[in-house]
């Protein structure tokens, strides 16, 4: 509770507006949803991330993405690489744990495609799972959309 | 406490030189001459505990880029682990200068080198920030607030403002340089010339690098780059600005006689003052841990106690 009461007290004495973007993200049905805003589309024991509509509307333009190397290992929760834009870079976590198998090349000359086409183009690393289980700990597409209003209504 | 000495009359506008041949705002007043030296006092929130912010203010000292940045990331290593128990409760800001150095960014091209890499004038860094390349030398102030967003706003482009909010009260404040922000170019701008870049790595919602404000720096080795990608513009400092409009001043009795040393704790003073204000946060001085610098680089210091 404080902390939101810190969050709201500095940005209304800085009477300085955000880019806050209250207007209804995509969130897609068949995927799941890990709460740092990545998606994964499971297809038998490989898996696709990429980064939600949210988190790209929030983000702003995306000039740059880093990407893992292919057999690289991913973990849960752990970090595999990173997105650019307005002078800050952010991780992006993975919300499995397996191998790398193939990643995005395309994102190298095309970091937009994140912007433009979060869950299709935009794909960022294609996964082979180790452990299917983790999936229960995701969220589903209603979990998520909750979870972002929750989010964006604290700030 | 030192005092700008500034003679007394009325605010006086000062239009630039009419040689500033990039000036887009010809008619921009950018320094104005105040009667006294301004103090904005913040809105009281006294019953509002601040969050607390551990300060490691190493100002006067240049450090190694190596050691700066290798620290900033045990910091934020720590810091993760204590979320993960639930304990993180206090920020972590780091003031210091550093040796010359050009630091790279995530996306960063080595087009914006005007030399080859491996010929290069002083040490180059390729890091994980956000941002184009820069330099980074002694003269100019660094901050590396390490802040959990969780605890402000999780938004990286309010963090960015803020930060740059910072830099502009400073400038406003302390100075009474009129410094702006410009739309797509992060930054503290006054007339065409950059006064402080930022550059920032966000993990887990814990911020690192952060903001570099020329104070008194030389800016000879931002020829040899385009600073931060941006071809049409200039780098300048809090030292250049004041020399151009002092003496500018047909007044001619508006003469700052204040050294670099002045200057940069001036400015340190001041940074650290608008950063709680905008942050709402308070400061606890700690010590620096003798342990993440090799010894004999900080010759200065008078402790070498461990963090707590």
């Amino acid at each position: 509770m404080a902390s939101r009461l810190w969050a709201s007290r500095a940005a209304s004495y800085l009477r300085i507006s955000t880019t806050f973007n209250r207007s209804f993200s995509t969130v897609l049905k068949d995927l799941k949803y890990a709460d740092s805003h990545e998606w994964v589309k499971v297809e038998g024991s490989s898996a696709t991330v990429g980064i939600t509509d949210h988190a790209q509307d929030h983000l702003g333009d995306v000039v740059y993405v880093e990407l893992p190397e292919v057999g690289a290992a991913v973990t849960q929760g752990g970090s595999f690489g990173a997105v650019e834009s307005v002078k800050a870079t952010s991780d992006i976590n993975s919300p499995v744990s397996g191998k790398v198998v193939e990643v995005n090349e395309v994102l190298s000359d095309s970091p937009g495609l994140v912007n433009g086409s979060p869950y299709e183009n935009g794909w960022i690393i294609k996964v082979e799972l180790s452990n299917a289980d983790e999936l229960k700990s995701l969220m589903d597409a209603d979990k998520y959309s909750k979870f972002c209003e929750e989010e964006d209504a604290k700030h | 406490m030192i005092v700008v000495t500034i003679p007394k009359f009325t605010s006086i506008q000062i239009y630039p030189p009419r040689n500033h041949t990039k000036d887009r705002h010809p008619r921009r007043t950018y320094l104005v001459l105040s009667s006294e030296f301004s103090h904005s006092e913040p809105t009281s929130i006294a019953h509002e505990a601040k969050r607390r912010c551990d300060c490691f203010d190493i100002y006067k000292e240049t450090v190694p880029y190596a050691e700066a940045w290798s620290w900033q990331k045990s910091i934020v290593k720590e810091r993760k682990a204590l979320i993960e128990q639930d304990e993180d409760c206090s920020d972590t800001l780091i003031i210091l200068q550093h040796h010359p150095v050009y630091t790279l960014g995530t996306a960063s091209t080595e087009k914006n080198l005007n030399f080859d890499i491996s010929d290069a004038p002083y040490g180059v860094y390729r890091t994980e920030r956000g941002g184009e390349v820069t330099y980074h030398g002694p003269g100019q102030l660094i901050m590396y607030p390490i802040v959990n967003l969780r605890y402000h706003k999780m938004d990286l482009h309010w963090y960015l403002r803020a930060l740059e909010e910072v830099v502009i009260r400073v400038l406003s404040n302390t100075f009474s340089i009129k410094a702006f922000r410009l739309e797509g170019l992060t930054g503290v701008w006054v007339g065409d010339q950059k006064l402080a870049a930022i550059g920032i790595r966000v993990s887990r919602w814990i911020t690192y690098h952060g903001l570099a404000l020329n104070v008194t720096t030389d800016l000879t080795p931002f020829q040899e780059i385009v600073p931060c990608g941006i071809r049409d513009r200039r780098v300048g400092s809090i030292k250049g600005v004041l020399r151009d409009h002092v003496s500018c001043d047909e007044y001619g009795k508006a003469k700052m006689h204040l050294s670099d040393e002045q200057l940069v704790d001036i400015t340190h003073k001041s940074l650290v003052k608008e950063f709680c204000k905008v942050f709402q946060v308070e400061i606890c001085h700690r010590p620096i841990p003798m342990q993440m610098f090799s010894q004999g680089k900080l010759p200065t210091l008078a402790t070498n106690e461990n963090i707590s």
